[in-house]
């Protein structure tokens, strides 16, 4: 999967964790998580739907290190190449 | 005027504390179970939503038998925050076994034993949930979330009183979801309370069959970090004496579907507390408000 493809996909999915509250074409890569309008709890509800959308998971480590949407798509991008 | 009864409350908890800690502890009790009697006639909107809760929950039939479980109720509470208090001085990780027994099913037992494994803890406001934790933090480190109270002068009194480096409480305006991800990554058990109403935050979720909000956290963060999840909670047998029941791992199933796969653990985790709760009504927290309508962002129930 390609970096766009990535992004792509993250767009839906922050689409249909947050329907209404954001724009999801507003999303770059330098959007903190938190700018997006997840907060503590709800960033526990992305994991869930990134996962689901890409079938991968991500550690509990990479999961809090996560600042930034790059952050997101490149933990992803390295999971969805192996 | 705050500071003033804010300082107030402080010199009145100080000197029951200093009474609570030169007394015997069936001294303390006897005292408290008077106090928590007085309450019970005293504080008319507790005495009510306690009674309207065990009748709605169909736990007694009558109003009468209702008051008298209220009542108990009242006084199991009273004794909770005494053998709370006095826990620290009476429980050590040298005796703790000689007040509080452990039932662990083996799988679970296997997984407290590993140091590195991150456990998840369901509890209740049952039995006396803070003896639960000081008891499994001689098992494994753990960290509960609290509501820090309302006056910072006896919030701060009351943290100082519980040291223990095994044993840590965050405060609930704290519990970032990082932080307590973290806790877990470091091998540590995480407290939650699955009794507490989660206005429109929560989902809703039958509890003694009837609808009642509740945190989702304590089912996404096993969903998400898969991580196992078990029930448990500490029931009084006698003057600071205990028994800890515990179920678990609780399968966790990711069917895709979130809000479901959500709203099964959370029904899961609903049905062991109610058990334990149909075994031992009086120690249940019936005064607190569980049922509260339904909140306008979310109206349908799992």
């Amino acid at each position: 999967m390609t970096r766009e493809e990535v992004i792509a996909t993250l767009k839906d999915v922050i689409r249909r964790a947050a329907p209404g509250a954001l724009d999801p074409d507003a999303v770059s890569g330098d959007s903190t998580i938190e700018a997006l309008g997840f907060d503590s709890l709800s960033l526990l509800d992305l994991a869930y739907d990134v996962q689901q959308a890409f079938g991968v998971e991500i550690d509990m480590e990479t999961f809090m290190a996560l600042r930034t949407v790059n952050d997101l798509v490149d933990a992803l991008a390295s999971r969805t190449r192996s | 005027m705050k500071r003033v009864r804010h300082l107030l409350e402080y010199a009145l908890v100080r000197t029951a504390l200093a009474i609570f800690d030169a007394a015997p502890l069936r001294a303390c009790l006897c005292l408290s179970a008077g106090l928590a009697n007085l309450y019970f006639l005293l504080d008319r909107r507790r005495r009510r939503t306690a009674i309207d809760n065990i009748l709605q929950a169909g736990i007694r039939p009558t109003a009468s038998g209702a008051r008298r479980l209220a009542r108990a109720s009242f006084r199991h509470f009273a004794a909770l925050v005494v053998e709370s208090l006095k826990a620290p001085s009476c429980l050590t990780g040298t005796n703790w076994r000689e007040r509080i027994d452990m039932h662990l099913p083996p799988a679970l037992q296997s997984l407290l034993d590993e140091p590195s494994r991150g456990v998840i803890l369901a509890t209740g406001h049952v039995g006396n949930w803070e003896i639960a934790a000081q008891a499994l933090s001689f098992v494994k480190p753990i960290v509960a979330i609290a509501r820090p109270l309302n006056n910072p002068y006896v919030n701060r009194l009351m943290t100082r009183r519980t040291p223990d480096a095994r044993f840590r409480v965050t405060p609930k305006r704290d519990a970032d979801m990082r932080r307590l991800m973290k806790f877990l990554a470091e091998g540590n058990m995480l407290a939650m309370m699955i009794d507490q109403h989660a206005q429109k935050r929560g989902m809703m979720v039958d509890f003694f069959g009837r609808p009642a909000s509740t945190h989702t956290a304590v089912a996404l963060l096993p969903l998400v970090t898969r991580l196992p999840l078990c029930f448990g909670c500490c029931i009084r047998t006698g003057p600071m004496r205990y028994t800890v029941h515990a179920v678990g791992p609780i399968p966790v199933e990711r069917t895709g579907d979130k809000d479901e796969d959500i709203a099964r653990l959370l029904r899961r985790l609903n049905e062991e507390l109610e058990a334990v709760i149909r075994r031992f009504p009086e120690q249940y927290l019936w005064s607190h408000r569980r049922w509260r309508p339904a909140p306008p962002a979310q109206s349908d129930t799992h």
